[in-house]
């Protein structure tokens, strides 16, 4: 392991750990989601966890999708073994954005799920992704899957925005907060900025090791 | 060297004169969906739709359509793998030609499908469509969008195991969004309200899938 390495995994630890202190400890409640009963719900806190994992798996995705252009582009296995693992990373934080997501609609709404159409966007994600990854175990010649889910990872950016952007907006009403609809105090948009640069950075550190772990295999055979 | 029209429609006469010689996927398509459709009337019951049912009725006539294509479509590149044609196939035609046929192909038995089960839907069932025009429109914009993404997968399915099951895993979160739009155009057109976004975004949908077909079947289908 390099001193670089070292550095960058300290760095991240230290600031993650900053962040999570600050959630608690730094950051006011948010005003937005006060009810008629008065006071502002310790369960608004869920944005500083909640938020950067969604950010950071759509992240995820795209970088996805880009390695899987540059392989599809170069035909270096280490372009698929980047896409794959920021896939299956991605997925992971996916899954959690979902359950973080669920747990405060039922406090906050009263139902764990209630088909908002945010929630139904990040499950067809999770479908989609699920796609990608058996179709992967459905290929045994390793430059066939990398081709195959190549395509498939650039077709599915050209889907993604009308799951993302159109159908959401098309949906007759949305419970789900947006950027702009709670307000905000300066101190609640700084924490959860430096919660999402420090997912994302967790996510490009767990995605790395993921990524030799697969180059180590192939090399293997 | 035949000029890329000619190419394509001799890859569309192709197709069907192989579906005429054994009607593998015209039968299935159709059985499957009148199959499913009687199935349907027979739990909806012998006076049709009730009002408060009608807005039910566009999402299960797709639903049949969907599983439908799914039964027949992916045969179009599976067959080639297994009859071992799939080689000459890539000497001798495009693959921009290869896919406009196959894709044609796979539309037209789609457009075959939906002229048989529509009105049989509609009859059985009972519903009244208050704006034809827009109805029709709706099912090609669905149909296009249908064969175009159908076509892509099933060339990759064919070169992956467990074909079937697969078909469906892959195709299904690439057509939900199309499948939303349709069905909201076609619940429009059948109670007869005024103009929803929905078609047009199908419409942009098809164009957006149909680009990024024709831009990523090469990679698929050449080794």
């Amino acid at each position: 392991m390099t001193i670089k390495q070292k550095t960058f995994r300290w760095l991240l630890f230290v600031w993650l750990a900053a962040t999570i202190w600050a959630a608690f400890f730094y950051a006011p409640l948010s005003q937005g989601f006060a009810g008629k009963m008065g006071d502002a719900p310790q369960s608004s806190r869920i944005v500083f966890f909640h938020v950067p994992l969604a950010v950071a798996s759509f992240f995820a995705f795209l970088v996805a999708a880009a390695w899987s252009g540059v392989y599809l582009w170069k035909r270096r296995s280490i372009d698929d073994h980047r896409a794959v693992a920021a896939i299956e990373v991605g997925m992971l934080y996916c899954v959690l954005a979902t359950v973080t997501g669920a747990v405060w609609s039922k406090v906050q709404w009263g139902a764990y799920w209630n088909w908002d159409p945010r929630q139904s966007s990040i499950v067809l994600a999770l479908l989609y992704y699920g796609a990608y990854l058996s179709l992967r175990g459905a290929v045994e010649d390793s430059e066939v899957r990398a081709r195959l889910s190549a395509v498939y990872a650039v077709l599915g950016f050209v889907v993604a925005p009308f799951l993302f952007f159109i159908l959401p907006r098309m949906a007759s009403f949305s419970l789900h907060p947006t950027p702009g609809s709670a307000e905000m105090d300066r101190e609640i948009g700084l924490v959860v900025v430096a919660a999402i640069a420090g997912f994302t950075a967790l996510f490009c550190w767990i995605a790395s090791l993921r990524r030799r772990v697969l180059d180590l295999n192939a090399e293997a055979g | 060297m035949m000029s890329w029209l000619g190419e394509t429609w001799a890859i569309l006469s192709k197709e069907w004169r192989c579906e005429l010689r054994s009607r593998y996927a015209l039968s299935t398509v159709l059985l499957f969906a009148i199959t499913t459709l009687i199935a349907v009337s027979i739990s909806v019951g012998p006076a049709g739709a009730t009002p408060e049912q009608r807005p039910l009725m566009p999402v299960l006539l797709w639903l049949i359509l969907l599983f439908a294509a799914t039964a027949g479509l992916p045969r179009t590149f599976v067959h080639e793998e297994e009859t071992h044609t799939a080689d000459p196939l890539r000497l001798a035609a495009r693959p921009s030609c290869l896919f406009c046929g196959k894709t044609l192909y796979n539309l037209t038995l789609l457009l075959v499908l939906e002229a048989v089960v529509t009105p049989l839907f509609l009859v059985l069932l009972q519903v009244e469509v208050a704006d034809l025009w827009s109805f029709a429109i709706a099912l090609l914009v669905g149909g296009v969008g249908l064969a175009v993404g159908s076509t892509l997968i099933a060339a990759m399915v064919a070169q992956a195991r467990a074909r079937g099951p697969l078909f469906a895993v892959l195709a299904f979160p690439i057509l939900l969004p199309l499948l939303k739009l349709v069905i909201d155009a076609s619940f429009v057109a059948v109670a007869g309200e005024a103009q929803s976004p929905a078609l047009g975004l199908a419409v942009l949908y098809d164009s957006m899938v149909t680009v990024a077909s024709l831009m990523l079947f090469p990679v698929v289908w050449n080794p």
